[in-house]
């Protein structure tokens, strides 16, 4: 809507510095940044992935542009528009899709999705949505006798109901058995292919090596390396003597993350 | 300004009034107890009020002791015994009668009067205060007669009322404002918490909806809800049950209406402190409990220690019970209702504050 053609290439979603302060836990006095100066540049038409070990602040990030969390320091912006003076207008160009994905007991997924689709202020074919992430034959199902990968496809449609500029998408195959996993993947390919701005968080390196055009590593709240799969692997990747280069983005992750077990 | 259909409210208020009426369990529950208490006292208390067993040990055997047993004996308030004076005691003792009179063996018009001894059970003298003015007035009755006077003054007594006074309609305005207020907190509170545990309140706050909005929807299907409830009772008890409402529907339902909005706004009060289903649990007693027994549900605020009274006479449920008391038992209008009705507004605007002001969208989500 209001992007020019000043910079290229576009960037739809722009950080700048982010910073989020929480009290350590257990105590009152003593602060930690669980985001600590991110920037990014995520291009219009692009999918996304935010990459970290858990409390790496990918999800503090997420929610910092989804205008869900108080920015402390720096800013972000949507389509050209400021998430902390316009959180409103940001809302209405957004899809987002959250860890938990529990909705109103007693509603079915075509009621639950044109409720979604009344607090933007439209009417919308709950069908065809369904449709669109494969649920038709469950649109009278309640949530909960989803499946877990059902569960997100209709997370996704949820996400979808306004037809948003940019879609995030919060772990959307954790938990999921592969099947589900690839469904979900195909998912992802055809809404990009419609043109639509799509900003993931993973644990799963082949999830980001297949889906993503580029991704971002952050560690305590900082990103460590931001570029295209082929390209991390590239610097990254521990070189194998005297053979041909292999390694997967896992060993970049674990390589720039080190091994040690998160919580 | 975001553009939005003027009609979000009242759809989101249809989509709530969907949640809620498919939570059978809740709304059968929400009127089962109210119904049980109400059915309960309406089979106890059928008959008229029962008369007061009196026992009387008669010591002296004169023509004035006949009479003044006699005259008790027709009043209706009374059941006479007479006896004697140990086993009255022992009776009195073991509660089969509220009061023994001794009559003392001198009992004579003189001038230097006569004295009858009234004794009580301390933990039955409740009624004391309603025998009391009787005794007297039969006292007066037989002193007059024998001094031959006429009463200076005397008491005609005209019924206005269509029918007695029984417990069972002293009770349904109370129950009914006991009902409001546990559906009105349960609704909006325990809703609130139980979508921030399922991570709803903070799904919705990523999508463009105005806080308001969305409190007016849930409040406004709550209000419709709270009003359906309210009527089932109401119904059972006018047409089961017999029981009067003399003043009108109209003002009845419209404090029901105030008091609604108050518990709601309290309710999300609470649902906004409360930050966990254990803690809104503790938090809803502790609103919810003082006020059935101190708010005049079940007995008048009256009748509670004196200490307690400037208390308990504010309490937002008592001023709703007593405006709904008023209006269906003694047929006064809604504006008629008078502190009541501003106590009822007082806390509607303390509720209503304390609501908006804690209810913070990006606070309660997280």
């Amino acid at each position: 809507m209001q992007n020019s053609d000043k910079d290229t290439p576009v960037a739809v979603v722009e950080a700048k510095n982010l910073v989020k302060t929480y009290p350590k836990p257990g105590s009152k006095t003593e602060f930690f940044n669980a985001v600590d100066g991110v920037s990014l540049q995520i291009e219009a038409g692009e999918v996304y992935g935010i990459l970290g070990p858990n409390g790496a602040g990918k999800t503090t990030t997420l929610e910092m542009l989804e205008g869900l969390t108080d920015i402390d320091f720096g800013d972000a912006y949507i389509n050209g528009l400021n998430v902390n003076t316009n959180p409103f207008e940001v809302k209405k160009i957004i899809g987002v899709q959250l860890q938990a994905n529990e909705y109103f007991d007693n509603l079915s997924l075509q009621e639950l999705l044109r409720l979604f689709g009344e607090l933007y202020g439209r009417r919308i074919d709950a069908l065809e949505l369904l449709g669109r992430v494969n649920l038709t034959e469950k649109a009278d199902a309640k949530p909960a006798n989803l499946s877990g990968g059902q569960k997100q496809r209709f997370s996704i449609a949820c996400a979808l109901v306004n037809d948003p500029i940019v879609l995030f998408l919060d772990e959307p195959t954790t938990g999921l058995d592969p099947q589900a996993k690839r469904s979900l993947w195909n998912l992802v390919r055809e809404l990009n292919s419609s043109g639509m701005t799509i900003v993931l968080t993973t644990h799963n390196m082949e999830e980001a090596e297949t889906l993503c055009r580029r991704i971002t590593i952050m560690d305590h709240g900082k990103v460590i390396a931001s570029d295209t799969p082929a390209m991390l692997i590239q610097q990254h990747a521990p070189e194998p003597p005297e053979r041909p280069r292999h390694g997967s983005l896992e060993d970049v992750f674990l390589a720039l993350t080190g091994h040690g077990l998160r919580e | 300004m975001q553009t939005r259909p003027p009609n979000m409210i009242l759809s989101l208020a249809s989509v709530f009034m969907k949640i809620f009426l498919r939570d059978r369990q809740a709304i059968f529950f929400s009127l089962f107890f109210p119904i049980i208490f109400m059915l309960v006292f309406g089979l106890l208390n059928s008959d008229e009020a029962e008369p007061i067993k009196i026992g009387i040990a008669n010591n002296s055997s004169s023509d004035i002791s006949e009479q003044f047993i006699q005259m008790l004996s027709n009043n209706p308030l009374f059941a006479v015994n007479v006896g004697d004076e140990v086993t009255l005691r022992e009776r009195l003792v073991e509660g089969d009668v509220t009061m023994v009179l001794v009559v003392p063996e001198f009992f004579e018009a003189t001038e230097s009067g006569s004295e009858l001894t009234v004794l009580v059970d301390a933990a039955q003298v409740q009624q004391l205060g309603l025998v009391m003015p009787v005794l007297d007035q039969v006292l007066l009755g037989i002193e007059r007669q024998l001094r031959n006077t006429q009463p200076m003054f005397s008491l005609t007594l005209v019924d206005v009322k269509a029918r007695s006074q029984r417990y069972l309609d002293f009770l349904i305005p109370g129950l009914l404002a006991f009902t409001l207020m546990q559906v009105a907190i349960a609704g909006s509170g325990f809703n609130i918490v139980e979508y921030r545990r399922k991570g709803i309140l903070k799904r919705l706050f990523v999508t463009p909806v105005r806080p308001r909005d969305f409190i007016s929807g849930i409040v406004l299907s709550r209000m419709v809800l709270c009003l359906m409830q309210l009527s089932v009772l109401l119904a059972v008890a006018v047409l089961v049950l017999d029981v009067a409402i003399v003043g009108s529907y109209l003002s009845l339902f419209g404090v029901i209406i105030l008091g609604c909005f108050i518990f709601l706004c309290l309710g999300f009060m609470l649902g906004s402190l409360a930050k966990t289903q254990q803690s809104i649990m503790a938090l809803g007693n502790l609103v919810i409990f003082p006020q059935i027994f101190l708010s005049g549900v079940f007995y008048p605020v009256s009748s509670l220690p004196a200490f307690i009274q400037p208390i308990a006479s504010v309490l937002p449920l008592t001023f709703v019970t007593n405006a709904l008391r008023d209006i269906a038992n003694d047929g006064v209008s809604m504006l008629g209702t008078g502190w009541d009705l501003l106590g009822i507004i007082v806390w509607l605007l303390i509720a209503f504050v304390a609501a908006t002001r804690l209810f913070v969208w990006k606070e309660v989500a997280a």
